[in-house]
């Protein structure tokens, strides 16, 4: 197992930056996901790291050994496939031995490791089939069979869940994280679904447009996420972000709607505005944040409720509130219909302040 | 239980005439198609004399295997110069066809997986061959093969099927290797193999029915070509079947079992190979048209 340490790296196709300047630490046994919306360069930059693609400029380090110019064989590393990459003609014994006969070791050694990872994976039963004979869910463990056979000292995974369907996708979750955990791997984690990363991921790496935006545990970049992006892609329901005009009077500040409501901000968040430059501010929230009442009470906003949707145990709504689609969970006894008009109370702790122009979250000073 | 079942159910084909136009027209196709070789089959088998008897014999009243054994039997002077034809022909298309594999199958990894300036223009370069009718090229080619000193060798037949055959080997090719995802030779190249070692270990048994199917073209162009091989060769020791078989008419008096027998031999080896692999060439042909 060994660390990896990406170093300003870049990859251009002409003016065209699909990862721009990306640099960031992975510890040994750390896991790391790369996220973000398709086209961000999260699945370039893990080809970087894997050597399958030259890079434009910057330096990638794994365990000790600068690979900047290593061929992908030379790296010590293992790679699965969103579409698993399984050689088709070969059986899955011949598919899990492969990587260790191009490493020439002797026979007998090959066949102890080829069983010891089918042990493990439980694949056992399998081997002597091939790969278009098997199920989905098969094909990915023999995808990490053939990963794990060898003991590389980094995991690299591709999307490797997303060609699964949704209940296979949560079971295959839980035993890569226990993957992980046993094997105690280094591993980097491509997905652009951030429930995956935030669920399995030691650290997350969000991305977008060739950037690195943010790069903190799964719970800081819920907490604190840098900028609106980060904001509105990490979370589900997406946290909700209202445009709204920032008032100050001395120390006090207040965020005003052209619809005529004001909403006083606690001293930390006045504290936030002051220090900003700007007047035009997104105010963001995450629906577990936001308390519904229907009728209004102090520091609550007016709003209309747009759709709602019952789950069983908890009953997501919309609310229109200052023209934005504000996301909303209440207990499901409470019953709300369409046009309703209803108050939302902000949780001043919890909300998030952004600067409209730059949007970057407001620091206080 | 209820449902609504307001519609009639639509069994019956609505119209069913197209079906059996399209039956009678196959089959006149098919008439069309198979009656030159029984007509070639039965004229085989029956003597001279039979053969150019009016009205014609439409079966042999005395079938005979004699027009075949003198054509196999290297004693004679007929069987020493068909047996010779055979053995040019196949060396020339056998040779064609390995040069072509040879070529074509780097030739269309590369256009397949490689960005490299030029790449569409070249590529479209190799098409650009196949817009011309062989002909067009026949007195430029054997003026090239008389400066290379090529003229009335094998040589020269296999450079120039080489250059009708290769374009649409390159093509079929890159077909072939635009359909296995790039990802197994990324699996492969880190699981410890080179480039070459992934290209040999998986990709290569991989694309094995597009170098069969491919294959067959480049043999079956090569076998059946006609007036390159009439005008590059004037010796009678290197002529290839389909100019050889002209042998036999003569002056006087034609040789039509003969001349059948001769045929049906020559298509023989063609046949055999198109039954033996005709699942790759059909998926040679229809690769790609469904997703898998």
């Amino acid at each position: 197992m060994a660390e990896i340490v990406l170093q300003h790296v870049m990859k251009n196709y002409g003016s065209l930056y699909a990862v721009n300047d990306v640099s960031l630490t992975v510890n040994d046994g750390e896991f790391v996901a790369l996220v973000g919306p398709s086209g961000c360069g999260k699945t370039t930059t893990l080809n970087l790291i894997a050597g399958l693609l030259p890079m434009s400029g910057g330096d990638i380090v794994i365990g000790d050994r600068l690979v900047n110019d290593l061929d992908p064989k030379d790296r010590d590393i293992a790679m699965v496939f969103q579409n698993y990459a399984l050689y088709p003609n070969k059986s899955v014994y011949k598919n899990l031995a492969f990587p260790l006969q191009m490493r020439k070791l002797p026979a007998e050694q090959i066949d102890r490791k080829v069983k010891e990872a089918a042990r493990l994976l439980d694949i056992t039963h399998l081997l002597e089939r091939k790969p278009r004979e098997l199920s989905g869910g098969q094909q990915q463990r023999v995808a990490l069979g053939r990963a794990l056979v060898r003991d590389p000292a980094v995991f690299l995974m591709d999307e490797p869940l997303s060609n699964l369907d949704a209940k296979l996708r949560v079971q295959m979750r839980s035993e890569i994280k226990r993957f992980h955990h046993n094997l105690n791997a280094t591993i980097v984690y491509v997905t652009h679904d951030q429930l995956e990363a935030v669920t399995m991921a030691d650290k997350m790496a969000v991305m977008n447009g060739g950037l690195l935006l943010q790069y903190d545990t799964p719970a800081n970049v819920f907490a604190n996420p840098v900028n609106t992006f980060v904001a509105s892609f990490v979370g589900s329901p997406a946290m909700s972000l209202i445009p709204l005009d920032a008032v100050t009077h001395g120390t006090e500040a207040s965020l005003r709607s052209p619809e005529g409501w004001d909403l006083p901000l606690s001293p930390l968040n006045a504290r936030k505005i002051a220090s900003s430059s700007t007047s035009k501010i997104i105010l963001g929230a995450r629906h577990s944040t936001l308390k519904l009442h229907k009728s209004e009470v102090p520091g609550s906003v007016p709003g209309k409720v747009y759709t709602v949707e019952p789950t069983g145990d908890i009953t997501f709504a919309q609310i229109f509130i200052n023209g934005a689609v504000v996301n909303i969970s209440v207990e499901p006894s409470v019953l709300l219909t369409p046009d309703e008009q209803v108050f939302i109370e902000f949780d001043q702790d919890r909300m998030h302040l952004f600067d409209a122009e730059t949007t970057m979250a407001l620091q206080a000073a | 239980m209820t449902i609504a079942t307001a519609d009639h159910p639509v069994s019956r084909r609505p119209i069913d005439g197209w079906r059996w136009a399209g039956r009678i027209f196959l089959t006149l196709l098919l008439i069309f198609t198979v009656m030159p070789m029984i007509w070639m089959l039965i004229t085989s088998l029956k003597t001279g004399f039979a053969a150019m008897q009016y009205p014609p014999q439409w079966w042999p009243t005395e079938p005979t295997l004699g027009n075949y054994t003198r054509l196999l039997d290297p004693t004679n002077s007929v069987g020493q110069e068909f047996l010779r034809y055979f053995w040019n022909s196949l060396w020339v298309s056998t040779l064609t066809t390995i040069l072509a594999i040879v070529v074509a199958v780097p030739a269309a990894y590369a256009f397949s997986r490689f960005r490299f300036p030029g790449r569409t223009v070249l590529f479209f370069a190799v098409l650009l061959r196949n817009m011309f009718p062989a002909v067009i090229f026949l007195v430029p080619l054997f003026i090239l093969m008389r400066w290379l000193g090529l003229v009335n060798t094998h040589g020269s037949l296999v450079l120039t099927y080489l250059t009708f055959g290769l374009p649409l080997a390159i093509w079929l090719l890159k077909g072939f290797y635009d359909n296995i995802p790039i990802q197994l030779e990324q699996a492969a190249r880190i699981d410890g193999a080179t480039r070459l070692q992934a290209f040999l270990f998986i990709v290569m048994p991989l694309s094995t029915p597009g170098i069969i199917a491919t294959a067959i073209y480049s043999f079956i162009g090569a076998w059946n070509e006609y007036i390159y091989a009439y005008t590059f060769l004037t010796r009678h020791d290197q002529m290839t079947l389909p100019v050889g078989i002209q042998r036999f008419f003569s002056e006087n008096a034609t040789d039509w079992p003969g001349l059948m027998a001769a045929t049906f031999m020559m298509s023989v080896p063609v046949v055999v190979l198109f039954l033996v692999l005709q699942k790759y060439f059909v998926r040679a042909l229809t690769e790609g048209a469904v997703k898998h």
